[in-house]
């Protein structure tokens, strides 16, 4: 069972793509999505999206990323309903309206984030975090204590979670009930918060210790025992994300808004 | 080679030094165990050891520790760790990958191996480890004796001189800490490196270390081979320190007058001084059957 971004093995063209292109073309995909106010481009982002995470497998996950996504961007959506009082009114509200526009702008958000996390999210479960930061070292030039943070964070997510898994057990194990609504857990979590801290703040120190005792300040750009070379593929995925922007961006600039 | 002399430390946090006037000498090819109760300064002596006193955790450092003749307050903890290769106790902090292999790779890229002695170096360390198989697996699906297998391994592979593992088999199985110890005392006695292993498992540090330091309160207690020190088994027993069985058999018999040779530290040394136990016995009855004038066991008699 894998866990919140952790690397899920495969072979599909995603696990096989050069890291760096990978990054390129998930971030290329996420401007295109910002820039767009089109329904169509990003329809046509999120079909890409989807078939991206059909081709490595990993549809399942990606639907329950996209449901965690909807979920949260729903707030951002109804914010914007209320507070875009925008084309023909719908609904009147004391401080103003609900217009046509403001409930296209709602879905926009919605739509929007939807197709940005998913390129961004397959990124970390089709490359190991070690691959990613090293050819962002050997290709990029991006210094290593910079992407060995970002490796460092993102692999510890993971242990940090277990650790509160392990707090909350203890608790329960106590006469701690955790069943019930969401305020009630999250009132019965918050001073659990302290021991996760002062254990995740000893966990970094030691990490640190343990990097540093195995030759972290020796390392260089060309210390990475593998190579991340480009080939034609690259090339090509990289040309389609750049096309995709492009897309984006005359769609702005026509002010295509379907 | 390292030497230490009279080392006191305490953490600035710390009102009491945790190490108290501590000198000993490890010659190269050693196998040491140190235990002692929890609390009695272990770890921060290994720390001494790997150079993580003074240069990561501030605090009053006295006296000296040298490695190869290099004081460790003067050399740099990097440079230092060219020289000892260090096991943590809390290997999930110790892990810096997601996967084994490139957990493996991580020192040997960072130390500048060439490229063609990395994979048979991570081959030979996960092989020597038994974990061969368990090369491309994620590290978060491991359990954690695998885990504190991938981290030995991980440092076995940098081949450093000075091994110092803070109990390296506290998540293992008894048949794999035992093929552990049974490879740290090939390391140490095949290829001199010197191996310090602080455990709890004093049964396996007799069986396979050469030397036992006993800590106490920041202190050293006892110091000596495993035999000398397990002859002090009351003294241990009062530390919170169970000797082995073997030990406590040994210790029993010699209280008895059956037995007189040292300390048994397994289960062929108590053999022997059953063995030996029996002899005393048998030869006991044969004087108390010939005062009676009766024929001694030994020649079919009944007792």
């Amino acid at each position: 069972m894998n866990g919140f971004l952790e690397y899920v093995p495969g072979d599909s063209f995603l696990h096989k793509m050069n890291p760096v292109a990978k990054l390129a073309v998930a971030l290329l995909m996420v401007f295109a999505c910002f820039i767009t106010p089109s329904f169509m481009v990003l329809g046509l982002i999120l079909v890409i999206d989807f078939f991206m995470a059909y081709s490595c497998g990993m549809i399942k996950q990606t639907l329950g990323l996209s449901k965690a996504v909807a979920g949260f961007s729903v707030i951002l959506a109804l914010i914007a309903l209320l507070s875009t009082p925008e084309g023909l009114l719908l609904v009147a509200l004391p401080w103003g309206y609900i217009g046509s526009e403001s409930v296209l702008a709602a879905i926009r958000i919605v739509l929007r984030l939807v197709a940005a996390a998913v390129p961004l999210f397959l990124v970390f479960y089709v490359t190991k975090l070690n691959d990613l930061a090293n050819s962002l070292v050997k290709v990029c030039h991006v210094p290593y204590k910079y992407a060995f943070v970002f490796t460092s964070t993102v692999h510890f997510i993971p242990v940090f979670m277990n650790d509160m898994a392990g707090i909350m057990e203890a608790q329960t194990a106590r006469g701690v009930e955790f069943d019930g609504g969401f305020l009630k857990k999250l009132r019965l979590m918050v001073p659990l918060c302290v021991p996760l801290l002062v254990s995740s703040v000893r966990k970094t120190n030691s990490a640190a210790i343990a990097a540093e005792v195995r030759g972290f300040n020796l390392r260089t750009r060309t210390s990475g025992y593998k190579e991340y070379p480009f080939v034609a593929s690259d090339y090509l995925y990289m040309l389609f994300a750049l096309l995709l922007l492009a897309a984006s961006i005359v769609s702005s600039a026509l002010g295509v808004l379907f | 080679m390292i030497e230490v002399k009279n080392l006191s430390f305490t953490y600035k946090e710390g009102s009491a030094p945790t190490v108290r006037d501590v000198s000993l000498s490890i010659p190269d090819g050693q196998f040491v165990g140190i235990t002692g109760a929890a609390g009695s300064g272990k770890s921060t002596l290994t720390y001494a050891f790997n150079g993580i006193i003074p240069h990561c955790y501030p605090g009053d450092f006295y006296g000296s520790v040298l490695i190869d003749g290099k004081d460790t307050v003067e050399t740099s903890l990097t440079d230092i760790s060219r020289m000892v290769g260090s096991v943590c106790q809390d290997i999930d902090s110790q892990i810096v990958s997601s996967v084994v292999e490139d957990e493996m790779l991580y020192g040997l890229e960072n130390f500048g191996v060439p490229a063609t002695e990395i994979e048979p170096r991570m081959d030979e360390a996960l092989d020597a480890m038994g974990i061969s198989d368990l090369k491309y697996c994620n590290i978060a699906s491991l359990s954690g004796g695998q885990k504190q297998k991938v981290a030995v391994a991980a440092i076995l592979a940098l081949r450093p001189r000075v091994l110092v593992l803070d109990e390296p088999t506290a998540e293992l199985d008894p048949a794999s800490s035992h093929a552990v110890f049974a490879l740290l005392r090939d390391y140490a006695s095949k290829r001199g490196i010197t191996v310090i292993v602080i455990e709890q498992k004093i049964a396996l540090m007799s069986e396979f270390a050469d030397r036992l330091i006993i800590v106490k309160k920041g202190g050293i207690l006892l110091d000596g081979t495993p035999a000398e020190v397990l002859e002090n088994a009351e003294l241990l027993q009062a530390e919170g320190i169970n000797c082995p069985r073997a030990t406590s058999l040994g210790n029993e018999l010699a209280k008895r007058n059956l037995y007189a040779g040292p300390a048994c530290r397994n289960v062929a040394d108590a053999l022997r001084a059953c063995e030996i136990a029996l002899g005393f016995e048998a030869a006991g009855a044969n004087d108390a059957q010939a005062k009676l004038g009766a024929p001694s066991p030994a020649e079919g008699g009944q007792a």
